[in-house]
């Protein structure tokens, strides 16, 4: 969709707030301001309390370039290393990126301003650190208004953690499924009886969608009008934040433990085997040069999507379990790690795309051109777990990296106890090609290999292949 | 007038009031009581 005049591509998922736009120009990320969006932008750039956000790193880089028509002002940004929608983050990721919504708010309110909005989708990540990147969200505070982005922040940040925390829920697929998040409506019919009494519940779900009923036919603007005359004010608006902020707090119940949660103890590996996997993978990555983006699937503790951040310059961990993904967050956020993203999602279900014309957000082979591509022990998962046909999974694990990428796979081979594991559940004869030969053949054909190990087990082969090579 | 373009919700306005605290819940009642008055203030031309 690049214009072909002006090289300008402009970005498919910005388009809600017509007063500016976030378009694409030879790599870079830029915003075009209208008139009144600008004047919004001068007060901003001005301000001291948007200063200290972007110091702190806790808004996305920011800084205003020469004006592209039709555009008033236009803003370059900072680029995210990699975009991803909170249908793949952790319980985790979605309330840290909750609480930094609510602090920058905060900040804001202090400082005269307000957000717009207050969606989950003004948040992306640099590795385990979320950011603010809805710069063209910010605008002077009215005295006497309500935050126009609370209901959003309901549904696509406040209600989905509730979902998690108080039921156990796994919020991500009701994110994914619903573009503009969970209803006051939808989300009452979960919380009935003694639950309504659980925190947050009454007010912000059954209170809320109450409200919404009786109000249906009033509109903002005599609601706006009422409230400023009853005396509302910036002192009560910032303690409504706060408030939201203490509830958020709470509501840290880590999802529970899965199967895979333990698996490094569990796995039947060898140390002699871990060893050589390690050595192996090590030397794949250090040998491409400068890979910008490296993917580990199926990430399981982010063992190698760590030793991958040594030499690349962004991974992303990819793993299907919510609870698994979680832990790995909580330990890299531990670490202040800026360079690994980890991301819940199935390999054999990945995040299509989404919203208008399902392009307003981007799917994840659509965002993914890897220079490395980690499949380790995950091949099995696919091919006998979930029956994909064993050429459909070397297909995709090469459409993942770009033309000259490196694939780092792992095959399991059919004798080893775990692919017997996953065999034994499925009739006998089932998958006469899965059998290191014919993974191998139909690795050639795809890619180059460059190399080989037997890993000291005997069962497991690595290979390092270059995509399309 | 200046509007969000963003629906920001006629009761998710309102309820913001509602968990602001007792302040916010003076405000809330206000806001009622005002509609409440108003309704009774047109009722005797409404019947006419
Ligand atoms: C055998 S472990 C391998 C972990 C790590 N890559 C390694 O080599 O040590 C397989 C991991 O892949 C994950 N996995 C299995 N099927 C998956 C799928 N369809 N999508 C994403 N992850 C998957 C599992 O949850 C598990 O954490």
């Amino acid at each position: 969709m690049t214009h072909p005049d002006t090289g300008l591509r402009a970005d498919p998922g910005s388009f809600r707030d017509p007063t500016n736009r976030v378009f694409h120009r030879d790599g870079e990320v830029l915003r075009g301001l209208d008139d009144r969006a600008t004047a919004d932008w001068r007060a901003l750039a001005g301000s001291g309390f948007f200063r200290a956000l972007l110091t702190e790193g806790k808004v996305c880089g920011t800084e205003e370039v020469a004006a592209t028509p039709p555009w008033s002002a236009t803003l370059r940004h900072e680029r995210i290393p990699f975009v991803s929608h909170p249908y793949e983050w952790s319980f985790g990721m979605l309330r840290d990126a909750a609480l930094l919504h609510l602090d920058v708010l905060r900040a804001a309110l202090d400082g005269g301003f307000t957000t717009k909005d207050g969606s989950a989708y003004n948040l992306q990540w640099r590795g385990a650190a979320p950011v603010f990147i809805d710069v063209g969200s910010f605008e002077p505070l009215r005295e006497g208004e309500p935050w126009a982005g609370y209901r959003q922040f309901c549904q696509t940040l406040l209600y989905p953690l509730l979902l998690q925390a108080h039921l156990g829920v796994d919020f991500q697929p009701w994110l994914r499924a619903r573009v503009d998040g969970i209803e006051p409506d939808q989300m009452r019919r979960f919380f009935g009886g003694a639950r309504r009494l659980l925190p947050g519940v009454l007010t912000h779900v059954h209170l809320h969608g109450a409200m919404q009923r009786r109000n249906s036919r009033a509109t903002t603007t005599d609601v706006r009008a009422q409230l400023r005359d009853a005396g509302y004010s910036r002192e009560l608006a910032a303690a409504t934040v706060r408030g939201i902020e203490k509830l958020v707090r709470r509501l840290d119940r880590p999802p529970g433990g899965s199967h895979w949660s333990d698996y490094q103890r569990t796995c039947g590996y060898s140390a002699q085997d871990r060893l050589a996997k390690e050595r192996f993978v090590e030397e794949a990555v250090a040998g491409v040069d400068t890979p910008a983006l490296a993917l580990d699937l199926g990430a399981n503790d982010g063992r190698y999507a760590r030793i991958a951040a040594r030499h690349a310059g962004y991974v992303v961990a990819v793993e299907q379990e919510p609870a698994v993904v979680d832990a790995l967050y909580r330990a890299l956020r531990a670490e202040g790690q800026r360079r690994i993203l980890p991301l819940v999602m199935d390999l054999a279900d990945p995040s299509p795309g989404g919203g208008w014309r399902g392009v307003e957000r981007a799917g994840f082979a659509d965002r993914t051109r890897a220079d490395v591509v980690l499949a380790l022990a995950v091949v099995h998962h696919l091919a006998i777990g979930r029956n994909v046909p064993l050429a459909a999974v070397v297909d995709q694990l090469a459409n993942l990296g770009a033309p000259g990428a490196a694939l780092v796979v792992e095959f399991v081979h059919p004798e080893d106890p775990m692919a017997r594991r996953l065999l034994a559940n499925k009739p006998d004869g089932l998958f006469p090609d899965y059998r290191r030969d014919a993974f191998e053949r139909l690795l050639a054909a795809r890619c180059r290999i460059i190399r080989r190990a037997e890993l000291p087990s005997g069962t497991r082969t690595l290979y390092q292949a270059v995509v399309g090579g | 007038m200046h509007l969000a373009y963003l629906d920001a919700g006629s009761g998710s306005l309102i309820v913001q009031a509602v968990v602001g605290g007792v302040a916010g819940a003076a405000v809330a009642a206000k806001l009622y009581w005002r509609r409440l008055v108003a309704r009774f203030r047109r009722q005797p031309t409404d019947q006419r």
